[in-house]
């Protein structure tokens, strides 16, 4: 007599479930979704994207968003009056680009900035949307109505510079990381600010803090967050706030043009909230909250955008390429790499200390600086938190010490970690990842060898079987199969009796 | 994951357009009609800041090449404008016009005044704008590439006169990787043309004025590895005439110093750049006679 016993689970070795389809059983833990700007829209509804193409800005943010040939294409329609046929627009690209030049024109259409047309001939044609269009020529040639921003502002008696701002919106980001991993709240009292329960809604909208018995604590995601360069940190932070923002009776063309405003602003150089409606003034103090701008008091009608929110979008574009002789980059990396993994970090952030702790064994705590070593354990115990080998190794790379960055072998292969280290931090990934999770139901404890046989070449015929193992006259077969494998057997079993 | 690293790629680099306007009033479609420079200069701010519309990380500056000397447009050479917006226009967009405008209206009034029509000094320009590249590049952040070239805009027919500075220009640019490009707007120009050539660059020449910015656009707006992508006019032969070091002329064949490599269209005695001294050629040597005969 045959038993089968549905079990829940298997995991099979690789090698033999490899060309099974394997479906996830034991649930993936879920990693942090950080979307960019273009993923963002594609997710808006068209009669969104129509609405946030009313204001320039937004259009601007678009455009650099779009792909290379995108841009090329848009570029040249706009200032065509007709809609283009499609075959012309077509024959613009070369035929060896043919894959990049089809995704790029379903994202323009995906984005809604062009559509199909008809033109007299029944040729079809791609038109721009008209408010895209318009909006986009604003921005580039100028008319409509000014930003909201930039009403005149008598100068200011005590501007603020540059070094200033960085360091003010450093501080005020850092309170909000500070307050995820804890160390904000441990030292509650010395100055130590809290963040508003506005921000923590947000964080805990965002699944990077939940609630529990104990209070609220960081997820696995929040970590994930932490290792994130501060640029998509931000973004990724404002996209959470905006999914809330209806909520709070803000409107989103509104706050994103807002944001986007800032975003195309200038370092250093005021700018007036006047003529600003509530609304808007409330999500200025959010963004305030938050370090994106400064104002000296909550009423006055000026503020100075920070780096923060310039290029909220394009992490890049945020560190000056070329610094001219009176210009001094402020934040600089602190870690430096070595290739026997020892990992040595000019810091007295506690924050950085904790985040840095999450993925090396720290050995020795100086002052001024941390030693740490990174090892297949601590490397595994990061990664076995759902942190994965590249936030791990684009972490050290964003904060490594500008030394790091002349080295030869820096020049040479851009990453200014040593090869080595890097290689081992993705094989110790790659060592987790040897197994294959395939759902199945075990069948087992067959009374003869011939039924076992039966069976098993059976389920192999209709490929569903995912092991077998004659001497234990045991197999496993996928659980979409086992429908089939079940009636099989009952038919064969009655014909046998 | 080749893919992420050919992002980075291209996050880490940054496109400088250094473009060369000349707006010396000798040119012809000037003289004709003075309002054809308000729309040259109107498409070029138009072209110079759809290039910064690209990514946020692209850098432009623009040259202006007069019958007298060279200057920048834009940036300011110091101090920039305080410019606020005016209108819907990006404020960086607006503080490029503004710059421009303001700077030629400078430019122009205090030239000094030309009874006869003068030569552009383009080949001065470009060297400036190598300059430029070489001092940004300089200047560049460790682990940025900055991709780098010059549009050249003119009306001028070119000169032989410069034809050493060019060819050192040409040299030196495609040694830095710089490219030129070139758009002529009355002339063809085949000295800058083989510029074009040598450093890879797009060399166009227009007939008529009408729909410059869109032929900029076109043609000189994608950077040199998206042009790949797209279809663009097909290089024309180029004439690889050089000129002559004694009278700047155009020659098919002529005289080659053997120690310097000058180039003359008629024989001298003396090379007038390096002073080698030559034997003078007396009249052809007989054909020697054929003498053995078998």
């Amino acid at each position: 007599m045959t038993d089968y016993k549905a079990s829940s689970s298997s995991s099979k070795h690789g090698s033999v479930s490899s060309s099974m389809p394997s479906s996830l059983l034991v649930a993936k833990p879920a990693n942090l979704q950080c979307k960019d700007f273009q993923e963002y829209l594609r997710t808006r509804s068209p009669d969104t994207l129509e609405k946030l193409y009313n204001y320039p800005t937004i259009c601007l943010a678009v455009y650099r968003e779009l792909p290379e040939i995108a841009r090329q294409f848009v570029i040249r329609i706009l200032f065509v009056e007709q809609p283009v046929p499609q075959a012309v627009v077509a024959s613009w690209g070369s035929q060896y680009y043919a894959k990049e030049q089809a995704s790029s024109t379903n994202i323009l259409t995906e984005l809604n900035v062009w559509r199909t047309t008809t033109i007299p001939g029944g040729l079809s044609a791609w038109e721009l949307c008209p408010t895209f269009k318009k909006n986009l020529k604003i921005a580039l040639l100028g008319g409509g109505k000014p930003w909201s921003m930039s009403h005149t502002l008598e100068k200011d008696s005590k501007p603020r510079d540059i070094a200033f701002l960085d360091q003010y919106a450093m501080s005020r980001w850092r309170c909000v990381l500070h307050y995820m991993v804890g160390t904000g709240g441990a030292n509650k009292g010395q100055g130590s600010e809290v963040i508003s329960p506005d921000a923590v809604r947000i964080l805990l909208h965002a699944n990077l803090m939940k609630r529990d018995e104990t209070g609220i604590t960081i997820t696995r995601q929040g970590f994930q967050f932490l290792l994130l360069d501060t640029q998509s940190q931000v973004w990724h932070f404002m996209l959470m706030y905006l999914d809330t923002c209806e909520e709070r009776g803000l409107s989103l063309p509104e706050c994103l043009s807002m944001l986007f405003q800032l975003s195309f602003s200038t370092l250093g150089r005021d700018y007036s909230s006047e003529g600003m409606n509530p609304k808007m003034l409330a999500f200025l103090q959010h963004l305030r909250e938050f370090g994106l701008v400064f104002q000296r008091k909550r009423k006055e009608g000026r503020f100075y955008p920070t780096r923060l929110a310039l290029n909220v979008t394009n992490k890049a574009a945020t560190v000056p390429a070329v610094v001219l002789e009176d210009e001094k980059s402020q934040e600089s990396g602190y870690i430096v790499v070595e290739t026997n993994y020892r990992v040595y970090a000019y810091t007295d952030s506690p924050l950085q200390v904790a985040v840095l702790g999450l993925f090396t064994e720290l050995l020795y705590r100086f002052p001024n600086l941390v030693v740490g070593v990174l090892t297949r354990d601590s490397v595994r115990q990061a990664l076995r938190g759902g942190i994965t080998a590249d936030q791990i190794i684009s972490y050290l790379e964003q904060y490594s010490h500008p030394n790091m960055k002349l080295t030869e072998s820096a020049i040479k292969s851009k990453s200014p970690l040593p090869p080595t280290v890097v290689d081992q931090i993705k094989l110790w990934e790659l060592e987790r990842n040897r197994f294959t999770y395939t759902e199945g139901v075990v069948y087992n404890q067959f009374l003869s060898q011939a039924d076992f046989i039966t069976l098993r070449d059976y389920a192999q015929s209709i490929n569903v079987l995912v092991w077998q193992n004659e001497r234990t006259r045991t197999m496993v077969v996928t659980k979409n199969g086992h429908d089939d494998v079940k009636r099989f057997w009952k038919k064969f079993s009655k014909n046998a009796s | 994951m080749e893919k992420a690293a050919a992002e980075n790629d291209d996050s880490g680099s940054v496109s400088l357009l250094v473009i060369v306007l000349d707006t010396n009033p000798s040119q012809r479609i000037v003289r004709q009609n003075p309002d054809n420079l308000s729309q040259c200069l109107d498409a070029t701010v138009a072209f110079g800041n759809a290039h910064l519309m690209q990514k946020a990380q692209n850098k432009l500056a623009v040259i202006s090449c007069h019958h007298h000397a060279t200057d920048f447009l834009y940036p300011m050479p110091v101090k920039q404008l305080e410019v606020r917006q005016v209108d819907g226009q990006y404020e960086v967009f607006s503080l490029v016009e503004k710059t421009v405008k303001q700077r030629l209206s400078h430019i122009i009034t205090n030239a000094p005044k030309i009874t006869q029509p003068n030569e552009s000094l383009l080949a001065g320009s470009m060297s400036m704008a190598l300059c430029y590249v070489a001092r940004m590049q300089r200047n560049a952040q460790p682990g940025v590439k900055i991709h780098s070239r010059i549009l050249v805009l003119t009306g001028s027919n070119e000169c032989a006169s410069q034809y050493m500075t060019y060819m050192n220009v040409f040299f030196t640019a495609q040694k830095l990787g710089i490219v030129i490009d070139v758009c002529a707007l009355d002339k063809s120009l085949s000295l800058l043309q083989q510029g074009c050539d040598i450093t890879g660059g797009q060399y166009l020449r227009l007939t008529q004025l009408d729909g410059l910015l869109q032929y900029l656009l076109w043609v000189f707006l994608p950077d040199p590895k998206t042009r790949q992508m797209l279809v663009l006019p097909p290089p024309t032969k180029v004439d690889y005439r050089a000129a002559c070091f004694c009278h700047r002329e155009m020659i098919d064949i002529g005289y080659v110093c053997s120690v310097c490599l000058s180039i003359f269209c008629k024989f001298s005695p003396i090379c007038t750049t390096c002073h080698t001294v030559f034997k003078v050629p007396g009249p052809l040597p007989p054909k020697p006679k054929k003498k053995k005969k078998v």
